[in-house]
């Protein structure tokens, strides 16, 4: 029930084009923070947006969902087609956008209410179930998706914010994937965990591949490395270099990205 | 500005090299002093401010003790049916045309009787003394009583009647042997008379309910008078301000923090309501009597006016707290809330505002404490009236005329008797009381809400 059709659907246009990014321009105020991004992100596919502080890799992502719509000054230009449709059309309202296009944040930031509300928060403003054994099943399913299932199934009602960091984390992840997006967005996820808890959150990026397109912002090369196919280098808010991961880091073709990947600049 | 590098090597040199960790420099020992010195300056104060607190309010339960115990006197009152209903028919209409003055006789009888019944004989002791052994207030009462009750007429009933001020005052300490030899109102004389009768039981001091009940009284009669008046004005006016300042200055908060766009406008309402905060109150009592009793015709001396005076003057108080309550929810749950796709209504009534509410409702509380001492603009929409009758039920009790407690204690301290300034006191108790109820409502509210996660 929850997402054969869009299985089937998924299964069709496989790593076809998820996102076209096309002369995207971000000004905070008077400052052109993002200048003519053009990026196509595939499906199924981790997309990892690597570069220094302040080059603008967070202020895109924020764009795909238009979460920079709650900064007054932020003011977005060109276009973000998601398959197909624009996200800053006028018809778009960005609330139905985000439940499409799900975010997991740097900081976890799990609400104030039990594991299972936290998930379960979702699905309700979205009317995905029509009672409470369908919501139990959305609320298992997105746990196992996230990979918290096992260690949280006996303790559902507690609070959300008791869990560990990591944990925390992935519980965050789950509130994402319960309302079934089809992209993930993820900015610098892991920054706040500890070793085991990061490697523990990439093994389940892997796994979400499978469901989601998923684009994640970091700040850690070898993360980036280690879980995207595809890289996308910024640098001053310029979108430098795009392209199959392995490419980025062997042989890039351009020398900014080479000094940011060798530690030279950044 | 060549010499400076050629300076240091000689600083470091004037350094012992072997100073000791076990002995303290000149600087650190200058720098412990001054931190010492400081927890000093803090202890001081904080002692300062715990005793004059401390004599406040013994200064205040010493005087205002006395108001809740009062002396009432038990005689047997013969209702003759000869003064009382002359017609003879106990039609409380036409009983109701016996005045208080027949009463008056009727109850110095019983008093005489009483004190003849015992034998108590004092040399120098005039009828009136024993007259004035009960208070003015004392007829009234047993005539409602009579009017309420008409059979009672022809027979010999039982009255705790209320003592004179002065008698009161005997008991509790205020009035000696000495201060009634100079006193026009009572002598050593009546005073003995007092002793007496309470030795044998007739009269007792006893904790006075009446203080909340009754009505204002005038000046003649302190013993009479209570607070029943002012308590109801003043929880009509609270009701009022909670059912009207709340839910306004909720919502605007809300709209002010979460959806106003930020431009010149919503600039200029925020340094207005902070303007507005900072107004002294008796403006709003202007701003009151002008436009809710001079414009809109509103009744003086109305809880309802009060009500929507003291709602102005608590919409910034409370206004202010709940913003600042808002603006300290952490911005990652917005983020949360409306990462998953909540709208922004859902993301701030499901999420902040639920964060948000020990610190509003701690601020609406303490905003309604404030309204319920405020004094200065009730003053001014003649609520300082003297109010004999105790205001009706709700709704139309509202528009009856009230007092208010602090503008009571602030009544009966321009009062010459000084059983009113115990009494003043006594209002201030209750007053007190009450706004420690409040403040401790707001605590026990705001550690219920608080979330610990």
């Amino acid at each position: 029930m929850y997402d054969t059709n869009r299985r089937v659907e998924n299964a069709v246009n496989l790593n076809d084009i998820k996102i076209q990014a096309r002369k995207v321009q971000v000004y905070y105020g008077d400052k052109h923070a993002l200048k003519d991004v053009d990026v196509d992100i595939q499906d199924k596919t981790v997309t990892a947006f690597i570069g220094p502080s302040g080059c603008g890799k967070s202020t895109f992502l924020r764009c795909i969902n238009r979460m920079n719509d709650t900064i007054p000054i932020a003011r977005v230009e060109g276009q973000i087609l998601l398959d197909g449709e624009d996200v800053y059309d006028r018809r778009v309202d960005p609330v139905q956008l985000r439940a499409k296009v799900g975010m997991v944040f740097q900081k976890p930031n799990p609400f104030p209410k039990s594991i299972y509300d936290n998930v379960a928060y979702g699905p309700r403003i979205h009317g995905l179930s029509r009672n409470r054994g369908e919501l139990d099943g959305i609320v298992e399913k997105a746990l196992r998706g996230a990979a918290l299932w096992n260690e949280v199934k006996d303790r559902l009602q507690e609070p959300g914010t008791g869990l560990s960091g990591g944990q925390q984390q992935r519980l965050c992840i789950a509130r994402a994937v319960a309302t079934s997006p089809e992209v993930l967005l993820m900015d610098e996820p892991c920054s706040a965990l500890d070793p085991i808890a990061t490697a523990q959150i990439e093994e389940l990026i892997e796994e979400l591949r499978e469901q989601f397109s998923v684009v994640i912002v970091t700040h850690s090369m070898q993360q980036a490395a280690r879980v995207s196919q595809k890289t996308a280098f910024f640098h001053l808010g310029n979108l430098v270099e795009y392209g199959d991961t392995d490419d980025i880091f062997t042989k890039p073709r351009d020398s900014r990205t080479e000094a940011y990947i060798s530690g030279r600049i950044g | 500005m060549t010499d400076m590098p050629l300076s240091r090597p000689t600083d470091m040199a004037d350094r012992k090299p072997s100073a000791s960790l076990l002995e303290q420099d000149a600087r650190t020992k200058a720098r412990n002093a001054a931190e010492k010195r400081f927890r000093l300056y803090g202890v001081a104060a904080i002692a300062i401010s715990m005793i004059a607190l401390v004599v406040l309010l013994a200064t205040i339960l010493t005087g205002g003790a006395g108001a809740f115990r009062q002396t009432y006197l038990n005689i047997p009152v013969e209702l003759d049916a000869e003064i009382l209903d002359p017609k003879g028919n106990r039609d409380p209409a036409e009983m109701a045309k016996v005045l208080t003055l027949s009463y008056g006789k009727v109850l110095d009888a019983a008093v005489e009787a009483t004190v003849a019944r015992h034998g108590l004989q004092i040399e120098g002791l005039s009828e009136k003394d024993i007259d004035n052994l009960i208070s003015k207030e004392a007829s009234a009462q047993v005539r409602d009583r009579v009017l309420a009750e008409p059979e009672l007429v022809g027979q010999t009933v039982e009255f705790d009647v209320l003592t004179g001020g002065r008698i009161d005052g005997y008991f509790k300490g205020r009035v000696t042997m000495e201060s009634a030899e100079r006193d026009s109102n009572t002598s050593p004389q009546q005073l003995q008379l007092a002793q007496e009768l309470a030795d044998r039981g007739e009269m007792v001091t006893r904790f006075n309910w009446n203080f909340l009940r009754y009505a204002d009284a005038s000046d003649q009669r302190p013993e009479a008078a209570g607070l029943g008046v002012a308590i109801l004005g003043s929880f009509y006016m609270m009701l009022v301000v909670l059912v009207l300042a709340v839910p306004i200055g909720v919502a605007a908060s809300i709209y002010l923090e979460e959806f106003a766009p930020k431009n010149r406008i919503t600039d200029i309402i925020e340094v207005n309501i902070s303007n507005l905060a900072a107004v002294p109150s008796i403006v709003f009592g202007i701003l009151g009597l002008a436009a809710f009793i001079n414009f809109a015709g509103l009744p003086q001396s109305a809880p309802i006016v009060g009500g929507l005076v003291l709602t102005l003057m608590t919409l910034p108080r409370i206004i202010i707290p709940t913003r600042a309550a808002l603006k300290a929810v952490p911005p990652s749950i917005r983020d949360a809330a409306l990462g998953v796709g909540a709208s922004k209504m859902q993301s701030v009534f499901h999420h902040v505002l639920p964060l948000a509410t020990p610190g509003i409702l701690t601020g609406m509380i303490l905003g309604l404490a404030q309204a319920l001492g405020e004094t200065a603009p009730l003053l001014l929409i003649g609520m300082v009236a003297f109010i004999r009758d105790v205001p009706g039920g709700l709704p139309s009790g509202l528009f009856d005329p009230a007092s208010a407690l602090p503008v009571q204690v602030y009544n009966w301290t321009q009062r010459s008797d000084p059983a009113f300034i115990e009494r003043a006191s006594g209002a201030i108790i209750v007053l007190l009381i009450f706004l420690l109820c409040m403040n401790v409502l707001a605590i026990w509210l705001r550690r219920k809400f608080e979330r610990r996660w």
